[in-house]
């Protein structure tokens, strides 16, 4: 009864999603070679591979199998992350040793580029680690491990060749720059809407009159399409600096970053009014109530009962705020703005998949790590006994 | 029986905090009208009556939480609206039914808010809140870390109850704070209130719903209804004389019941005959109209003798609920009583020891006082 009670039919369920997985990657190509960046790709499946490396990248499907048939809890546990610690390695030590062999056949030019087989490999490989419980330390030795052979093998020179990096290379110091002014102008954004945002959410927890007029109008905002929204600015923007061209000497003008920095921080202000509010509202009231009883003032309410108790809420919606307008900010491109959006969208222009795929994974690692600091911040700004409750605000 | 008496008639001349002919409105609807009533000084008011009869409202007209609309509330000689609100509040000491501690500070920081407040030394504060808690039977060494969502709700009341006493204020305010636990925390609860009141004699304005509460807590009892006061009187004048159906019905139809309520086993208790071994024959006269108690080393109870119908009888005693505290009241002592089968019941101290029993006969005299 324990095993059964412990194997769930969801974790069956999970396991039965793995394999399927597995057994569909083996009927896609695994990665694209390519003679240049817009040639015509070549794929390249099982054939491509070889038997050996197929093999090799059947043993965590195997390995899952096993588990089906291992009663012992311990013993299954270290096979799920077996399985998933190899799923995890393997395609990229098969890629990079494949992958290089067939490209130097296609001249100086050509590239290779992991597609859906890999993508399809990967993703079943995350259903693994799904399944186990909890994370545990060799778990997490077994992420250092991949990580350490991926990057050895990298410095063998064996992804110079991958898409994304002959793309990276191709733009040169225009990376960085475009990764800076992203993080730029989603900062420049998200500042705006804080200054903005936090003394209106405070002034509509005061007044009932300003709430009736803040959220009609912040629903309106949000409901228009954030292309729609960058558009409708140029407009009032380009007249306002032919009006005044001391503007435009600041940078404001109907195109450029100036009205995705406006657009952007008009998205932004909805999370952080919405949460900020909330926040202000749920604070228990009998709490305030013992406060006013005991002889607090208003500004000791403010400042030793309201803020503290607030201050997770109102970090938590400039959280959210912060991974939107990091998202939002590639459009920026489109009123001829910079940032990663510039990738994303000159590489749909020219074709050219790694380009894409460079500026999504760039701007998919940005919002991951502005994302954990600010889970950081916000644990450090929650009262101690308060901490681990953040799934409320959600 | 004279000396049995627990509620000392009420000094009706020595009051500090009087409100005359006082009115205050939510909007349009009028909460309180034209009511005058003197708080006695160093006793336990207790305001009750049947929802919405602006008890609530009375007691948070006095901290001026509830601005009122006509009259005049005397605090000290002096009118309340002269006074600086915050100060005002700050030397009544004010407890309500959520407690409303503050969910990120410790128990010593809420406890110590007041005094805080009022910019007393560290030193004396943590001097202080180590009383305090040790007042409420708390251990201070575990509990002062503790954060309000480590307590379970007795705790937390206790530890509302300490935060109210904070800074000694003269005045204290408790909108009923017993009203959210359950009824045996409830009565153990209000046995320790009674036990502090004995000692600190602070002026005390408690609101209840609950009749049995307010006729064991009161010293003065105050019936209200529609934010007028029907009665206000001492509990046993109230229970012998209701003024009208009103109080009749709300009083309850077992009202010499209740009047047990009024008296606590401190005031009624004699000495019990106990001894470590089970031959009560020894030490039992026959007929005697009480027990002898077996008890261990330390002077815990273990079981109850008693003569019934020329025989005698033993009853065990395993848990609590088979005897009484010191501030249990009359009807508890009587309730074990009918449930043991024995003539008296055991009182025993903080730490569980026998020291005294209620006898039937004692319940009895009273009752028929």
């Amino acid at each position: 009864m324990q095993q059964l009670s412990s194997r769930s039919t969801f974790k069956k369920k999970l396991a039965f999603t793995a394999l399927l997985l597995f057994i569909l990657h083996y009927f896609l190509p695994f990665f694209l070679a390519r003679e240049n960046r817009i040639s015509s790709e070549i794929s390249c499946g099982m054939t491509t591979l070889g038997l050996m490396f197929t093999l090799l990248l059947s043993l965590p499907p195997l390995l899952l199998l096993l588990y089906a048939f291992i009663k012992s809890e311990w013993l299954s546990e270290i096979l799920l992350s077996l399985a998933g610690t190899l799923g995890l390695l393997l395609p990229f030590v098969v890629l990079a040793t494949v992958g290089p062999n067939v490209v130097t056949e296609l001249g100086p030019f050509a590239r290779y580029s992991p597609t859906s087989g890999m993508y399809v490999y990967l993703i079943a490989v995350v259903v693994i680690f799904l399944m186990k419980p909890r994370m545990r330390i060799y778990d997490y030795v077994g992420l250092l491990v991949v990580l350490a052979v991926v990057v050895y093998v990298g410095s063998q020179g064996s992804y110079s060749q991958l898409g994304i990096f002959m793309e990276a290379k191709n733009f040169g110091s225009r990376l960085s720059r475009e990764v800076l002014a992203h993080i730029r102008i989603t900062a420049i954004s998200l500042a705006i809407s804080i200054v903005i945002g936090l003394p209106l959410a405070l002034f509509s927890y005061q007044s009932q009159r300003l709430r009736k007029l803040v959220f009609p109008l912040l629903n309106i905002l949000q409901t228009i399409p954030g292309i729609a929204l960058f558009g409708l600015l140029i407009a009032p923007l380009a007249a306002l600096s032919q009006a005044f061209p001391q503007l435009r000497a600041w940078g404001i003008k109907g195109i450029g970053n100036t009205p995705a920095i406006i657009a952007l921080s008009m998205y932004a202000l909805y999370p952080i009014i919405r949460y900020s509010f909330t926040a202000f509202t749920s604070l228990d009231e009998d709490v305030i109530l013992a406060a006013r009883g005991m002889g607090m003032n208003s500004r000791q309410i403010w400042f030793t009962v309201r803020f503290p108790l607030a201050m997770a809420g109102v970090l938590h919606g400039i959280r959210v705020a912060l991974v939107q307008t990091i998202g939002n900010a590639t459009l920026a491109k489109l009123i001829g703005g910079d940032g990663l959006g510039v990738l994303v969208f000159e590489g749909l222009g020219q074709a050219s998949v790694d380009m894409v795929m460079l500026g999504m994974l760039l701007i998919i690692a940005l919002t991951v790590a502005a994302d954990r600091i600010f889970q950081v911040l916000i644990n450090f700004f929650t009262p101690i006994p308060l901490r681990g409750k953040e799934a409320l605000h959600d | 029986m004279a000396e049995l008496r627990t509620h000392p008639q009420i000094p009706q001349t020595h009051t500090f905090l009087k409100a005359d002919n006082i009115s205050a409105h939510y909007g349009d609807t009028a909460a309180l009208k034209d009511l005058t009533l003197h708080i006695p000084a160093n006793r336990l008011t207790v305001l009750i009556g049947p929802s919405g009869c602006g008890k609530s409202t009375m007691l948070r007209c006095f901290n001026g939480l509830v601005k009122i609309s006509a009259g005049r509330i005397e605090y000290e000689g002096e009118s309340i609206r002269a006074l600086s609100e915050t100060d005002l509040r700050r030397s009544m000491g004010y407890v309500i039914q959520s407690i409303g501690l503050m969910p990120h500070m410790t128990v010593e920081e809420n406890v110590d808010l007041v005094p805080r407040l009022l910019g007393w030394e560290r030193a004396s504060r943590k001097e202080r809140a180590t009383r305090l808690l040790q007042l409420v039977q708390l251990d201070p060494e575990v509990y002062l870390g503790k954060y309000p969502n480590e307590l379970s709700g007795g705790e937390a009341q206790r530890i509302g109850v300490a935060r109210a006493l904070g800074a000694d204020p003269p005045v204290l305010l408790m909108d009923e704070p017993f009203g959210a636990v359950d009824p045996l925390t409830r009565e153990q609860l209000q046995n320790e209130f009674i036990r502090i009141q004995r000692q600190l004699k602070k002026t005390v304005i408690f609101v209840t719903h609950d009749i049995d509460e307010a006729i064991r807590l009161a010293d003065f009892l105050v019936i209200m209804k529609d934010g007028q006061i029907i009665q206000a009187d001492t509990p046993e004048k109230i229970l012998a004389t209701p003024a009208n159906e009103f109080v009749e019905n709300f009083l309850g139809p077992n009202r010499s019941l209740k009047r047990l309520t009024l008296f606590t086993a401190d005031h009624c208790m004699v000495e019990a005959i106990s001894g470590t071994d089970a031959n009560a024959k020894a030490y039992l006269e026959p007929e005697t109209p009480g027990c002898y108690w077996k008890v261990d080393p330390k002077g815990i109870p273990l079981s109850g003798f008693a003569w019934v119908q020329g025989k005698i009888i033993e009853r065990p005693i395993n848990n609590s609920g088979h005897t009484v505290q010191k501030y249990s009241s009359l009807r508890e002592c009587m309730s074990n009583i009918l449930s043991l089968g024995l003539p008296s019941a055991a009182v025993v101290d903080e730490k569980g020891r026998l020291c005294g029993e209620v006898r039937f006969e004692t319940i009895q005299k009273i009752s028929i006082s």
